[in-house]
């Protein structure tokens, strides 16, 4: 079955060309130019990914991450023409997974549309543990005690790869590969905002964080 | 008798600058110097013997005792002579203090310097004047009770000569009675004693003499109060009149007075009769005129200084109000204006710096504002340029994977179109990055990261470019980790940078990268062995847009802002970005970095100049230093094998192999 993809961008010829790319790559694509239509095309189309333009007329990009997101767990990836840290970050604690500056190579969209997509098909029964937060692998659950946790599917990623070498610190550089799937070095603010998203969900006190560490000058760990 | 009286003019008329002195001061005597400074000064040489006299009493533990004082003595005086130091000890420090701020007031404060300018001087020249004052008044106060003294003595000496002459002497009771009522007749009648005499009987007279009466005198009054000059001069005269300033006992006190003195005859007798005025009245007229001066003087000098004060606040005040606006102004405050108030030059002064400073802001405004507007419209252009530009590569990448279908002539057109777009696009992003810079947006996210391990990232990023150009790259850094605190996306760029730059000119030659640190810096240098530059290039190398060789370039592509942006990134850290080169040697680029933000690079742990580099072109080497100069020279914490001696020089025609992509460099 092909994967389904929302295209938001206002620009028709950049829009159709993404959509030319996907097609081309085994993709479906569907259209939205208008931010305030976003979110109903999103509800009737049942996207498995959304591409989001930051630029966008009416509602901006921002808003209807923060919308989508309110109500799916929908790998986000934005499109931005602005790479200013001020703007992505602000993309990414709004709900986006990744992000793709403009211009950027069909390939290279691709491969973050590939990334995103790629579910845990093959995933095992198994059970991890981070301090006292419990993971089900298979379950797709986190849960502390008897309190569910929710997580974007991404976050739940990023644990599950720390929680699996709890021994191993991983650089930025490191998850950004075994997460995102970069091969290639990229922009190492993707983790920290991710970071932190995740401990204001599963930590107690993000200030104090006890499930994931920051080893000063290397990376992160998952807590004991 | 009357017309034997002479007056004695001289001692005022050859001295008058003494004879004033008299009564304002207490040695009144000396008034009396002038004419009869050669009389007779019996000095009184039976003093000496008397204190001998006296002390010999005690001459016998005489030795013991003066040793014993001399001990005790030396004992006090040590005792006294520590007090005063310890005192000094503890009053120079404030002494100091206050001399060094007084001397801080005087060079610091015009004002200050002009109050005290003016009260000095009118402090001086008040003295002068007063004392001008006082000299004058007290010389007239003084000439005409003398006058009066002298005309009045006159007038008594009569009387007394006259009644002495018409007295029948019989016998003694009444010849004492006629001369006690004759001399309390000249003290005056009335409840104040208008003058005073002395009735001395002259000398050594051998002629027969009146017995009965020797001396007399008023009050407690004896003839030792008469100055001996007056005497003297009285004495050897005949029948002249002499007068002296003298000092004489009332009560408890000296009073300042004048003696005149005459001689008068009493039944063949001659006695001397010097008449006594107190000059008490004219002293205290004189002290009150006195004490007026020293008031009115105080006031005086105290307005003047309020008046120097004001005014020369009043001039200061504006100059000094200018100097802290300009400070201002000169601080970025543009908004900063003086007060100005009515017309007079201070407010023209005002006037026209406000003029200034108006249209100093209107200025820097609107080249501000010009400013911003021409970088945010690179920023807006390079923004709006994106999006079509995503389109226009999407759709060229599209073309060029299917360029193997097209026939030679579009497949070529692909091809071309392929890679001009990637070398557009990495133009513009470049441009945004420096509109960046420009328009002071641009944040350091400065985190603790470890810079070996990022060269070493760096290093196996453009592995893949070496290989193609046939460089060897080799690292010598330090063990272990060097963690700096830094934006390791920007520092990553730089290098990149540096290490794609290095591989380019580097003609195949090994390419050495090394990492070193000291207590606060840490240094990465790229050495390349290749084509290097010369002083002239080496000096334009971080320009905009510069290229060493126009015609090379075009073939190597980047967008030529590539060291540009370096260079704004290492400032950006508050680093140092330096290059060194020599023709056909090579060159060296070194970045340092403080290790902490916000500290300072001292120097930098590694050299500029490469150690490698035979010292005889000194003429042909170059060094470029950007940002702070430093005194670098000394390798310091230097990594044990340097790079290796490779100062071969290229040979002619060895042209670096073509690259397919070279895009994303500068």
């Amino acid at each position: 079955m092909k994967a389904r993809i929302l295209v938001v961008d206002d620009d028709e010829a950049l829009a159709e060309m993404i959509g030319i790319v996907l097609r081309n790559d085994g993709f479906e694509p569907v259209f939205c130019a208008d931010g305030g239509q976003a979110l109903d095309i999103f509800r009737s189309s049942k996207p498995d990914l959304v591409l989001l333009d930051l630029m966008l007329p009416g509602t901006d990009g921002i808003e209807v991450c923060r919308q989508i997101r309110s109500e799916s767990d929908v790998p986000i990836v934005m499109l931005t023409a602005k790479s200013d840290t001020s703007d992505v970050v602000r993309g990414l604690e709004s709900g986006a997974d990744d992000y793709v500056p403009k211009p950027f190579k069909p390939a290279e969209l691709v491969a973050r549309v590939r990334a995103r997509l790629r579910p845990g098909d093959q995933k095992a029964p198994e059970t991890l543990r981070i301090a006292d937060v419990t993971i089900d692998v298979a379950g797709h659950a986190v849960s502390r005690g008897s309190e569910r946790i929710s997580l974007t599917p991404l976050e739940f990623d990023l644990l599950v790869a720390l929680a699996r070498k709890p021994w191993q610190v991983f650089t930025r550089e490191l998850l950004l590969e075994q997460v995102w799937g970069y091969r290639h070095a990229a922009d190492t603010r993707l983790v920290n905002v991710h970071v932190q998203r995740l401990r204001s969900k599963i930590e107690r006190d993000p200030e104090a964080p006890e499930v994931v560490l920051t080893v000063r000058g290397v990376g992160y760990k998952a807590g004991s | 008798m009357v017309s034997a009286i002479k007056q004695v003019p001289e001692p005022q008329g050859q001295n008058p600058s003494e004879a004033p002195e008299g009564p304002g001061g207490s040695d009144m005597p000396r008034g009396t110097d002038g004419p009869h400074a050669q009389a007779a000064h019996p000095t009184p040489e039976h003093i000496a013997p008397e204190h001998t006299d006296a002390l010999s009493g005690g001459l016998a533990g005489l030795p013991l005792r003066v040793r014993i004082w001399k001990r005790r003595a030396l004992i006090v005086s040590l005792r006294v002579l520590r007090l005063v130091r310890t005192g000094l000890d503890r009053v120079f420090p404030g002494i100091r203090f206050l001399l060094r701020t007084l001397q801080r007031r005087w060079r610091r404060s015009l004002q200050f310097r002009t109050v005290l300018t003016t009260l000095l001087l009118s402090i001086s020249s008040f003295a002068i004047v007063g004392a001008y004052l006082s000299n004058q008044i007290a010389n007239n106060l003084f000439q005409e009770r003398l006058t009066q003294a002298e005309s009045e003595t006159r007038y008594n000496v009569k009387q007394v000569q006259d009644t002495f002459d018409g007295a029948q002497v019989t016998d003694q009771s009444s010849v004492i009675t006629l001369v006690y009522d004759t001399l309390n007749a000249v003290e005056g009648r009335g409840s104040v004693i208008q003058r005073r005499y002395v009735f001395e009987a002259m000398p050594e007279q051998t002629k027969p003499r009146n017995r009965w009466v020797e001396s007399r005198a008023s009050d407690q009054l004896t003839v030792s109060v008469i100055p001996k000059d007056l005497r003297a001069a009285v004495q050897d005269s005949g029948k002249d009149q002499f007068w002296a300033s003298m000092q004489f006992p009332v009560g408890t006190e000296d009073r300042p007075g004048i003696a005149v003195g005459n001689k008068v005859t009493f039944n063949g007798t001659v006695y001397e009769l010097y008449l006594i005025y107190d000059l008490d009245t004219a002293q205290q007229t004189l002290d009150e005129i006195q004490n007026v001066l020293w008031a009115g003087g105080a006031a005086l000098i105290i307005m003047i200084g309020g008046i120097a004060w004001y005014v020369t606040r009043n001039v200061v005040s504006p100059v000094s109000h200018a100097a802290v606006v300009s400070e201002k102004l000169a601080a970025g405050q543009l908004q900063e204006r003086m007060v100005v108030k009515g017309e007079d030059e201070v407010a023209r002064l005002g006037a026209s710096f406000n003029h200034m400073a108006a249209s100093l802001q209107e200025q820097i405004t609107q080249l501000a504002t010009l400013s911003q507007m021409q970088q945010r419209f690179v920023s807006d252009v390079s923004h709006e340029l994106r999006t079509p530009l995503t389109t226009v590569r999407m759709a060229a990448e599209v073309l060029y994977d299917a360029r193997d279908d097209f026939d030679p002539i579009n497949k070529r057109s692909a091809e071309l179109l392929y890679n001009q777009v990637e070398r557009f696009q990495s133009l513009l992003a470049d441009l945004l990055e420096i509109s960046r810079f420009d328009a002071g947006v641009a944040m350091l996210d400065a985190e603790a990261t470890d810079i070996v391990q990022l060269v070493s990232h760096v290093m196996e990023g453009a592995a893949p470019v070496a290989e193609e150009y046939g460089s060897a790259m080799t690292l010598n850094a330090p063990e272990g980790s060097t963690v700096v605190e830094m934006d390791a996306r920007r520092i990553d760029r730089i290098l990149r940078n540096l290490v794609l730059n290095a591989l380019e000119h580097g003609e195949g030659k090994p390419v050495n990268i090394s990492v070193a640190s000291n207590a606060t810096a840490v240094a990465v240098t790229v050495r390349d062995h290749g084509i290097g530059m010369t002083p002239a290039e080496a000096a334009r190398v971080f320009d905009r847009f510069w290229r060493a060789d126009p015609a090379r370039a075009r073939t190597t592509g980047g967008s030529g802002l590539g060291l540009s942006i370096a260079t704004e990134d290492t400032k950006l850290h508050s680093g140092w970005l330096q290059a060194w080169g020599n023709k056909g040697v090579g060159s060296n680029f070194r970045l340092t970095l403080p290790l902490k933000q916000g500290g300072t690079i001292t120097k930098s742990p590694l050299q500029l100049e490469p150690a490698d580099v035979a010292l005889p072109g000194a003429v042909d080497r170059t060094v470029l230093v950007l940002g702070n100069p430093d005194t670098d020279g000394v390798p310091e914490g230097r990594q044990g094998t340097a790079a290796p001696r490779d100062t071969d020089v290229a040979p002619a025609g060895d042209v670096a192999p073509e690259r397919a992509a070279t895009g994303e460099r500068s």
